[in-house]
Protein backbone atom coordinates (compact mmCIF):
# COMPACT_ATOMS: atom_id res chain seq x y z
CA UNK A 1 0.00 0.00 0.00
CA UNK A 2 1.44 3.53 -0.49
CA UNK A 3 -0.30 7.12 -0.37
CA UNK A 4 -0.27 10.24 1.59
CA UNK A 5 0.77 8.41 5.02
CA UNK A 6 3.37 6.27 3.80
CA UNK A 7 6.45 5.95 6.30
CA UNK A 8 3.82 6.87 8.61
CA UNK A 9 2.53 5.53 12.13
CA UNK A 10 -0.82 6.28 13.03
CA UNK A 11 -2.74 5.44 16.34
CA UNK A 12 -6.54 5.07 15.97
CA UNK A 13 -8.24 4.63 19.17
CA UNK A 14 -11.78 2.58 19.20
CA UNK A 15 -10.83 0.89 15.99
CA UNK A 16 -12.63 -2.24 16.39
CA UNK A 17 -15.76 -1.26 14.55
CA UNK A 18 -17.33 1.76 13.31
CA UNK A 19 -16.00 4.40 12.22
CA UNK A 20 -12.52 3.87 14.17
CA UNK A 21 -12.64 1.41 11.89
CA UNK A 22 -13.17 2.89 9.05
CA UNK A 23 -10.45 5.69 9.80
CA UNK A 24 -7.55 2.45 10.21
CA UNK A 25 -8.81 0.90 7.10
CA UNK A 26 -8.44 4.40 5.11
CA UNK A 27 -4.94 4.75 6.76
CA UNK A 28 -3.79 1.89 6.42
CA UNK A 29 -4.84 2.35 2.35
CA UNK A 30 -3.14 5.46 2.15
CA UNK A 31 0.05 3.91 3.12
CA UNK A 32 -0.05 4.65 6.58
CA UNK A 33 1.13 1.45 9.82
CA UNK A 34 -1.70 1.43 11.48
CA UNK A 35 -2.02 1.03 15.73
CA UNK A 36 -5.15 -0.54 16.47
CA UNK A 37 -6.10 0.49 20.14
CA UNK A 38 -9.11 -0.86 21.51
CA UNK A 39 -10.34 -2.79 23.97
CA UNK A 40 -12.06 -5.46 22.41
CA UNK A 41 -10.95 -8.72 19.59
CA UNK A 42 -12.58 -6.84 17.19
CA UNK A 43 -9.41 -4.77 16.89
CA UNK A 44 -8.01 -8.19 15.80
CA UNK A 45 -10.26 -8.18 13.19
CA UNK A 46 -9.74 -4.82 12.22
CA UNK A 47 -6.17 -5.68 11.37
CA UNK A 48 -7.21 -8.71 9.94
CA UNK A 49 -9.03 -6.93 7.29
CA UNK A 50 -6.17 -4.38 6.60
CA UNK A 51 -3.98 -7.09 6.07
CA UNK A 52 -5.88 -8.89 3.75
CA UNK A 53 -5.78 -5.83 1.38
CA UNK A 54 -1.58 -5.63 1.98
CA UNK A 55 -2.43 -2.98 4.30
CA UNK A 56 0.57 -3.21 7.97
CA UNK A 57 -1.15 -2.64 11.39
CA UNK A 58 -1.10 -4.18 14.71
CA UNK A 59 -3.81 -4.37 17.63
CA UNK A 60 -2.52 -3.54 21.26
CA UNK A 61 -5.22 -3.79 23.38
CA UNK A 62 -5.94 -0.98 25.17
CA UNK A 63 -8.51 0.28 27.47
CA UNK A 64 -7.95 4.51 27.28
CA UNK A 65 -9.33 4.89 30.60
CA UNK A 66 -5.85 4.04 31.60
CA UNK A 67 -2.77 5.95 31.18
CA UNK A 68 -0.69 2.48 31.21
CA UNK A 69 -2.60 0.91 28.81
CA UNK A 70 -2.33 4.33 26.37
CA UNK A 71 1.33 4.88 27.18
CA UNK A 72 1.82 0.90 25.69
CA UNK A 73 -0.20 1.47 22.69
CA UNK A 74 2.44 4.26 22.18
CA UNK A 75 5.57 2.56 23.06
CA UNK A 76 4.13 -0.38 20.43
CA UNK A 77 4.40 1.73 17.90
CA UNK A 78 7.46 3.84 18.48
CA UNK A 79 8.51 0.13 18.38
CA UNK A 80 7.58 0.24 14.79
CA UNK A 81 7.15 3.08 12.51
CA UNK A 82 6.85 5.79 15.51
CA UNK A 83 3.61 7.60 16.09
CA UNK A 84 3.35 10.37 13.60
CA UNK A 85 -0.35 10.32 13.91
CA UNK A 86 -3.16 9.98 17.17
CA UNK A 87 -6.61 10.13 17.07
CA UNK A 88 -8.64 9.37 19.54
CA UNK A 89 -11.89 8.01 18.20
CA UNK A 90 -12.96 5.70 21.25
CA UNK A 91 -16.35 6.59 22.80
CA UNK A 92 -18.05 4.93 26.13
CA UNK A 93 -19.95 1.97 25.01
CA UNK A 94 -23.16 3.73 26.43
CA UNK A 95 -22.68 6.38 24.02
CA UNK A 96 -25.94 5.70 22.21
CA UNK A 97 -28.16 4.54 25.15
CA UNK A 98 -31.06 7.91 24.94
CA UNK A 99 -30.99 9.46 27.91
CA UNK A 100 -32.76 12.23 30.17
CA UNK A 101 -30.57 14.92 31.52
CA UNK A 102 -31.86 14.40 34.94
CA UNK A 103 -32.09 10.77 34.99
CA UNK A 104 -28.33 11.01 33.82
CA UNK A 105 -26.75 8.77 36.79
CA UNK A 106 -22.56 9.37 37.93
CA UNK A 107 -22.10 5.72 36.38
CA UNK A 108 -22.85 6.96 33.00
CA UNK A 109 -21.38 10.24 33.15
CA UNK A 110 -18.11 8.64 34.59
CA UNK A 111 -18.33 6.10 31.52
CA UNK A 112 -18.54 9.14 29.11
CA UNK A 113 -16.04 11.45 30.83
CA UNK A 114 -13.35 8.41 31.26
CA UNK A 115 -13.44 7.69 28.07
CA UNK A 116 -13.45 10.65 26.24
CA UNK A 117 -12.35 12.79 28.01
CA UNK A 118 -9.93 11.14 30.11
CA UNK A 119 -8.81 8.69 27.04
CA UNK A 120 -7.94 12.22 25.36
CA UNK A 121 -6.03 13.74 28.10
CA UNK A 122 -4.41 10.07 27.92
CA UNK A 123 -3.41 9.85 24.67
CA UNK A 124 -2.22 13.98 24.59
CA UNK A 125 0.20 13.20 27.61
CA UNK A 126 1.59 9.95 26.82
CA UNK A 127 1.31 10.63 22.30
CA UNK A 128 3.03 13.93 23.10
CA UNK A 129 6.43 12.62 23.28
CA UNK A 130 6.52 10.40 20.63
CA UNK A 131 5.14 12.93 17.90
CA UNK A 132 7.52 14.59 15.70
CA UNK A 133 7.83 18.58 16.06
CA UNK A 134 6.80 19.98 13.15
CA UNK A 135 4.64 17.62 11.81
CA UNK A 136 2.83 15.84 14.40
CA UNK A 137 -0.79 15.12 14.25
CA UNK A 138 -3.46 15.14 17.15
CA UNK A 139 -7.21 14.39 16.07
CA UNK A 140 -9.99 14.23 18.49
CA UNK A 141 -13.65 13.28 17.50
CA UNK A 142 -16.48 15.23 17.95
CA UNK A 143 -20.60 15.37 17.29
CA UNK A 144 -22.90 16.95 16.08
CA UNK A 145 -24.32 16.87 19.73
CA UNK A 146 -21.26 18.48 20.63
CA UNK A 147 -22.15 21.67 18.84
CA UNK A 148 -25.90 21.68 18.85
CA UNK A 149 -26.65 20.00 21.98
CA UNK A 150 -28.58 17.14 21.80
CA UNK A 151 -32.38 16.10 23.02
CA UNK A 152 -31.51 12.02 23.23
CA UNK A 153 -28.00 11.99 23.82
CA UNK A 154 -26.88 14.84 26.74
CA UNK A 155 -23.77 13.09 28.29
CA UNK A 156 -22.22 12.08 24.85
CA UNK A 157 -23.01 15.89 23.51
CA UNK A 158 -21.23 17.19 26.68
CA UNK A 159 -18.47 15.11 26.55
CA UNK A 160 -17.75 15.96 22.62
CA UNK A 161 -18.20 19.51 23.38
CA UNK A 162 -16.00 19.72 25.87
CA UNK A 163 -13.47 17.30 23.15
CA UNK A 164 -13.57 20.70 21.08
CA UNK A 165 -12.60 22.92 23.78
CA UNK A 166 -9.68 20.40 24.56
CA UNK A 167 -8.58 20.67 21.78
CA UNK A 168 -8.94 24.39 20.86
CA UNK A 169 -6.79 25.00 23.68
CA UNK A 170 -4.13 22.23 22.94
CA UNK A 171 -3.53 23.61 19.28
CA UNK A 172 -2.70 26.60 20.74
CA UNK A 173 -0.55 24.29 23.46
CA UNK A 174 1.53 22.60 20.78
CA UNK A 175 1.51 25.25 17.81
CA UNK A 176 5.26 26.31 19.03
CA UNK A 177 5.63 22.36 18.25
CA UNK A 178 4.90 22.24 14.88
CA UNK A 179 2.07 19.58 16.41
CA UNK A 180 -1.63 20.16 15.17
CA UNK A 181 -4.86 19.11 16.72
CA UNK A 182 -7.93 19.08 15.00
CA UNK A 183 -11.37 17.88 15.08
CA UNK A 184 -13.49 15.66 13.00
CA UNK A 185 -17.48 15.72 13.35
CA UNK A 186 -18.82 12.77 11.35
CA UNK A 187 -22.28 12.11 10.77
CA UNK A 188 -21.72 7.98 10.14
CA UNK A 189 -23.67 4.52 9.85
CA UNK A 190 -22.06 2.85 13.10
CA UNK A 191 -23.08 -0.28 14.15
CA UNK A 192 -25.10 1.29 16.86
CA UNK A 193 -27.39 3.18 14.28
CA UNK A 194 -27.43 -0.02 12.17
CA UNK A 195 -28.87 -1.76 15.63
CA UNK A 196 -31.35 0.77 15.85
CA UNK A 197 -32.94 1.24 12.17
CA UNK A 198 -33.27 -2.36 12.36
CA UNK A 199 -35.44 -1.93 15.54
CA UNK A 200 -37.33 1.28 13.56
CA UNK A 201 -37.41 0.89 10.19
CA UNK A 202 -38.63 5.07 10.04
CA UNK A 203 -35.22 6.01 11.53
CA UNK A 204 -32.83 6.32 8.49
CA UNK A 205 -35.05 8.30 6.40
CA UNK A 206 -36.58 10.53 9.19
CA UNK A 207 -32.40 11.24 9.70
CA UNK A 208 -31.61 11.38 6.06
CA UNK A 209 -34.48 14.29 5.77
CA UNK A 210 -31.88 16.37 8.12
CA UNK A 211 -28.98 15.44 6.09
CA UNK A 212 -28.92 17.91 2.67
CA UNK A 213 -26.74 15.32 0.86
CA UNK A 214 -30.07 12.65 1.87
CA UNK A 215 -27.53 9.57 3.72
CA UNK A 216 -25.87 9.00 6.44
CA UNK A 217 -21.97 8.78 5.88
CA UNK A 218 -19.61 5.71 5.37
CA UNK A 219 -16.90 5.75 7.77
CA UNK A 220 -14.55 4.48 5.64
CA UNK A 221 -15.27 5.76 2.19
CA UNK A 222 -17.33 9.07 3.69
CA UNK A 223 -15.90 10.07 7.30
CA UNK A 224 -12.50 8.83 7.26
CA UNK A 225 -10.54 10.12 3.88
CA UNK A 226 -10.87 13.70 6.06
CA UNK A 227 -9.02 12.36 8.87
CA UNK A 228 -6.04 11.46 6.24
CA UNK A 229 -6.21 14.38 4.96
CA UNK A 230 -6.23 16.15 8.01
CA UNK A 231 -2.83 13.48 8.82
CA UNK A 232 -1.39 14.32 6.16
CA UNK A 233 1.19 16.75 4.16
CA UNK A 234 -1.86 18.95 2.88
CA UNK A 235 -3.60 20.00 6.35
CA UNK A 236 0.36 21.06 8.19
CA UNK A 237 -1.09 24.61 8.30
CA UNK A 238 -4.39 23.63 9.74
CA UNK A 239 -4.94 23.65 13.38
CA UNK A 240 -7.33 24.05 16.22
CA UNK A 241 -10.43 23.47 13.59
CA UNK A 242 -13.52 21.67 13.64
CA UNK A 243 -14.06 19.67 10.20
CA UNK A 244 -17.22 19.05 9.88
CA UNK A 245 -17.72 15.64 7.60
CA UNK A 246 -21.60 15.01 8.42
CA UNK A 247 -23.82 15.78 4.48
CA UNK A 248 -23.87 18.98 5.02
CA UNK A 249 -26.60 18.58 8.29
CA UNK A 250 -24.17 21.41 10.02
CA UNK A 251 -23.93 24.34 8.71
CA UNK A 252 -23.26 26.94 11.37
CA UNK A 253 -20.29 27.93 11.09
CA UNK B 1 -22.55 38.74 49.51
CA UNK B 2 -25.99 37.93 50.95
CA UNK B 3 -25.67 40.97 53.63
CA UNK B 4 -24.74 43.05 50.70
CA UNK B 5 -27.92 42.45 48.76
CA UNK B 6 -29.69 42.66 51.63
CA UNK B 7 -27.66 46.00 52.84
CA UNK B 8 -28.83 47.28 48.94
CA UNK B 9 -32.72 46.66 49.70
CA UNK B 10 -33.01 43.27 48.43
CA UNK B 11 -33.98 39.65 49.80
CA UNK B 12 -31.10 36.83 49.97
CA UNK B 13 -30.00 34.18 52.14
CA UNK B 14 -26.20 32.70 51.64
CA UNK B 15 -25.99 28.82 51.66
CA UNK B 16 -22.69 26.96 51.64
CA UNK B 17 -22.59 23.93 49.64
CA UNK B 18 -19.52 22.14 47.83
CA UNK B 19 -22.55 21.36 45.26
CA UNK B 20 -20.01 18.05 45.03
CA UNK B 21 -22.47 15.77 43.73
CA UNK B 22 -26.28 15.76 42.86
CA UNK B 23 -27.35 15.22 46.70
CA UNK B 24 -25.36 18.11 47.87
CA UNK B 25 -26.66 20.75 45.40
CA UNK B 26 -30.24 19.49 45.65
CA UNK B 27 -29.51 20.10 49.48
CA UNK B 28 -28.09 23.45 48.66
CA UNK B 29 -31.31 24.67 46.37
CA UNK B 30 -33.93 23.14 48.89
CA UNK B 31 -31.82 25.13 51.65
CA UNK B 32 -32.59 28.25 49.72
CA UNK B 33 -35.88 27.63 48.75
CA UNK B 34 -37.01 26.89 52.87
CA UNK B 35 -35.61 30.46 53.06
CA UNK B 36 -36.66 32.06 50.11
CA UNK B 37 -39.97 30.34 49.10
CA UNK B 38 -39.72 29.32 45.47
CA UNK B 39 -36.86 29.52 42.94
CA UNK B 40 -37.59 30.90 39.07
CA UNK B 41 -33.69 31.20 37.95
CA UNK B 42 -30.45 29.86 38.81
CA UNK B 43 -26.79 31.13 37.72
CA UNK B 44 -24.21 28.99 38.09
CA UNK B 45 -21.02 31.34 38.38
CA UNK B 46 -18.78 29.34 40.53
CA UNK B 47 -15.13 28.97 39.26
CA UNK B 48 -11.99 27.23 40.89
CA UNK B 49 -9.58 29.47 40.62
CA UNK B 50 -7.24 26.43 41.20
CA UNK B 51 -8.63 25.48 37.48
CA UNK B 52 -7.26 28.69 36.03
CA UNK B 53 -3.73 28.61 37.01
CA UNK B 54 -2.03 27.63 33.74
CA UNK B 55 0.04 24.97 33.53
CA UNK B 56 1.12 22.12 30.56
CA UNK B 57 -0.99 19.54 29.61
CA UNK B 58 1.92 17.12 30.05
CA UNK B 59 2.66 18.50 33.12
CA UNK B 60 -1.02 17.87 34.90
CA UNK B 61 -1.10 14.66 36.55
CA UNK B 62 -4.60 12.33 36.50
CA UNK B 63 -5.16 14.70 39.84
CA UNK B 64 -4.83 17.79 38.33
CA UNK B 65 -6.88 16.54 35.40
CA UNK B 66 -9.73 15.99 37.55
CA UNK B 67 -9.67 18.82 39.55
CA UNK B 68 -9.74 21.00 36.87
CA UNK B 69 -11.71 19.71 34.29
CA UNK B 70 -13.90 16.20 35.50
CA UNK B 71 -14.65 18.06 38.79
CA UNK B 72 -16.29 21.19 37.32
CA UNK B 73 -18.44 19.19 34.77
CA UNK B 74 -19.35 17.20 37.58
CA UNK B 75 -20.47 20.23 39.98
CA UNK B 76 -22.23 22.44 36.34
CA UNK B 77 -24.63 18.98 36.00
CA UNK B 78 -25.30 18.36 39.73
CA UNK B 79 -26.40 21.81 39.48
CA UNK B 80 -28.21 22.03 36.33
CA UNK B 81 -30.04 18.71 37.59
CA UNK B 82 -30.81 20.22 40.94
CA UNK B 83 -32.26 23.09 39.59
CA UNK B 84 -34.62 20.63 36.90
CA UNK B 85 -36.03 19.71 40.38
CA UNK B 86 -37.35 22.99 41.75
CA UNK B 87 -38.37 24.20 38.22
CA UNK B 88 -39.92 21.16 36.17
CA UNK B 89 -43.08 21.89 37.46
CA UNK B 90 -42.81 25.86 37.17
CA UNK B 91 -40.23 26.42 34.67
CA UNK B 92 -37.51 29.06 35.01
CA UNK B 93 -34.28 30.19 33.74
CA UNK B 94 -30.87 28.62 33.70
CA UNK B 95 -27.81 30.80 33.25
CA UNK B 96 -24.31 29.51 33.22
CA UNK B 97 -20.71 31.57 33.46
CA UNK B 98 -19.03 29.98 30.31
CA UNK B 99 -15.53 32.43 29.50
CA UNK B 100 -15.19 33.50 26.03
CA UNK B 101 -11.49 30.78 26.17
CA UNK B 102 -14.22 28.03 25.79
CA UNK B 103 -14.80 29.27 22.46
CA UNK B 104 -11.36 30.58 21.27
CA UNK B 105 -9.42 27.71 23.25
CA UNK B 106 -6.39 28.85 25.60
CA UNK B 107 -2.62 27.75 26.26
CA UNK B 108 -1.92 26.27 29.52
CA UNK B 109 -5.75 25.97 30.34
CA UNK B 110 -7.08 22.67 28.83
CA UNK B 111 -8.60 21.34 30.77
CA UNK B 112 -10.50 24.22 32.39
CA UNK B 113 -11.40 24.95 28.78
CA UNK B 114 -12.62 21.28 28.04
CA UNK B 115 -15.10 21.61 31.29
CA UNK B 116 -16.71 25.18 29.06
CA UNK B 117 -17.18 23.57 26.24
CA UNK B 118 -18.66 20.60 28.41
CA UNK B 119 -21.00 22.88 30.03
CA UNK B 120 -22.01 24.77 27.00
CA UNK B 121 -22.84 21.55 25.47
CA UNK B 122 -24.47 20.58 28.86
CA UNK B 123 -26.86 23.66 28.89
CA UNK B 124 -27.59 23.31 24.75
CA UNK B 125 -29.03 19.44 25.58
CA UNK B 126 -30.57 21.16 28.81
CA UNK B 127 -32.49 23.63 26.69
CA UNK B 128 -33.47 21.21 24.05
CA UNK B 129 -34.88 18.71 26.80
CA UNK B 130 -36.28 20.95 28.80
CA UNK B 131 -38.20 23.57 26.58
CA UNK B 132 -41.30 21.98 27.09
CA UNK B 133 -40.76 22.41 31.03
CA UNK B 134 -40.70 25.84 30.66
CA UNK B 135 -37.21 25.82 31.37
CA UNK B 136 -34.63 28.24 29.23
CA UNK B 137 -30.76 27.83 29.88
CA UNK B 138 -28.23 30.07 28.26
CA UNK B 139 -24.62 30.69 28.62
CA UNK B 140 -22.70 34.36 29.41
CA UNK B 141 -19.19 34.53 28.08
CA UNK B 142 -16.93 37.18 29.93
CA UNK B 143 -13.38 37.39 29.71
CA UNK B 144 -12.22 34.69 31.76
CA UNK B 145 -9.75 37.53 34.00
CA UNK B 146 -13.35 38.46 34.88
CA UNK B 147 -13.93 35.19 36.72
CA UNK B 148 -9.98 34.67 38.36
CA UNK B 149 -7.47 37.42 38.78
CA UNK B 150 -4.47 37.12 36.52
CA UNK B 151 -6.19 34.43 34.24
CA UNK B 152 -5.10 35.42 30.68
CA UNK B 153 -7.21 35.28 27.23
CA UNK B 154 -5.40 34.55 24.14
CA UNK B 155 -5.82 37.97 24.06
CA UNK B 156 -6.44 37.95 19.61
CA UNK B 157 -7.78 41.81 19.36
CA UNK B 158 -8.25 44.58 21.99
CA UNK B 159 -12.28 44.66 22.92
CA UNK B 160 -14.24 47.19 20.22
CA UNK B 161 -15.72 49.27 22.90
CA UNK B 162 -12.55 50.22 24.66
CA UNK B 163 -11.81 48.57 27.79
CA UNK B 164 -12.76 45.61 29.25
CA UNK B 165 -16.10 44.45 31.24
CA UNK B 166 -16.93 44.82 34.78
CA UNK B 167 -18.75 42.40 36.52
CA UNK B 168 -21.27 44.60 37.89
CA UNK B 169 -21.85 47.12 35.06
CA UNK B 170 -21.91 45.03 31.95
CA UNK B 171 -22.32 41.56 32.75
CA UNK B 172 -24.45 40.75 35.42
CA UNK B 173 -27.36 43.09 33.25
CA UNK B 174 -26.70 40.37 30.68
CA UNK B 175 -27.36 37.85 33.00
CA UNK B 176 -30.40 40.02 34.31
CA UNK B 177 -31.87 40.21 30.40
CA UNK B 178 -32.10 36.32 30.49
CA UNK B 179 -33.05 35.80 33.55
CA UNK B 180 -35.99 38.37 32.93
CA UNK B 181 -38.98 38.96 30.96
CA UNK B 182 -37.09 40.26 27.98
CA UNK B 183 -35.19 37.17 27.75
CA UNK B 184 -37.74 34.69 27.88
CA UNK B 185 -37.87 33.42 24.42
CA UNK B 186 -33.81 33.04 24.39
CA UNK B 187 -32.81 29.46 24.96
CA UNK B 188 -29.68 27.53 23.87
CA UNK B 189 -27.65 30.61 23.58
CA UNK B 190 -24.24 31.81 24.33
CA UNK B 191 -23.70 35.57 24.56
CA UNK B 192 -20.66 37.01 24.88
CA UNK B 193 -20.19 40.34 27.16
CA UNK B 194 -16.44 41.26 26.42
CA UNK B 195 -16.93 44.29 24.36
CA UNK B 196 -16.14 43.30 21.27
CA UNK B 197 -13.26 40.96 21.42
CA UNK B 198 -14.62 37.03 20.76
CA UNK B 199 -17.12 37.60 17.64
CA UNK B 200 -18.14 34.26 16.91
CA UNK B 201 -19.13 33.55 13.03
Amino acid sequence: MSGPLDGRGVVVTGAGRGVGRGIALACAAAGADVIVASPGENGAETVAEIEQRGGSAAWVRCDVTRGDDVRAVMAAARGRRGVHVVVHNATSRRSSEPTRLEDLDGAAWEDHAAVSLRGAYHCARAGLPALPRDGGRFILMTSPAGMEGSTMLPAYGIVKGGLRGFAKSLAREWAPLGVTVNVVSPLAETPAMIAAAEQDPGLRPRLARRIPLGRMGDPEHDIAPAVVFLAGDGARYITGQTLVVDGGRFMLL
Amino acid sequence: MADAVRRGGGTAVGVTSQLGSRAEAEQALAEATGALGPLDVVVHALVDPAALVAAPLTETDEASWDARCEAALRTALACAQASFVQLRDRGGRLVFVTPTVGLTGAAGLVPYVTAVEGIRALVKSAARQWGRHGITANCVAPPVALVAAGAEDPGIEAPALGRPPATRRDVAPVVAMLAGDPGHFVTGSTVTVDGGVVMAP
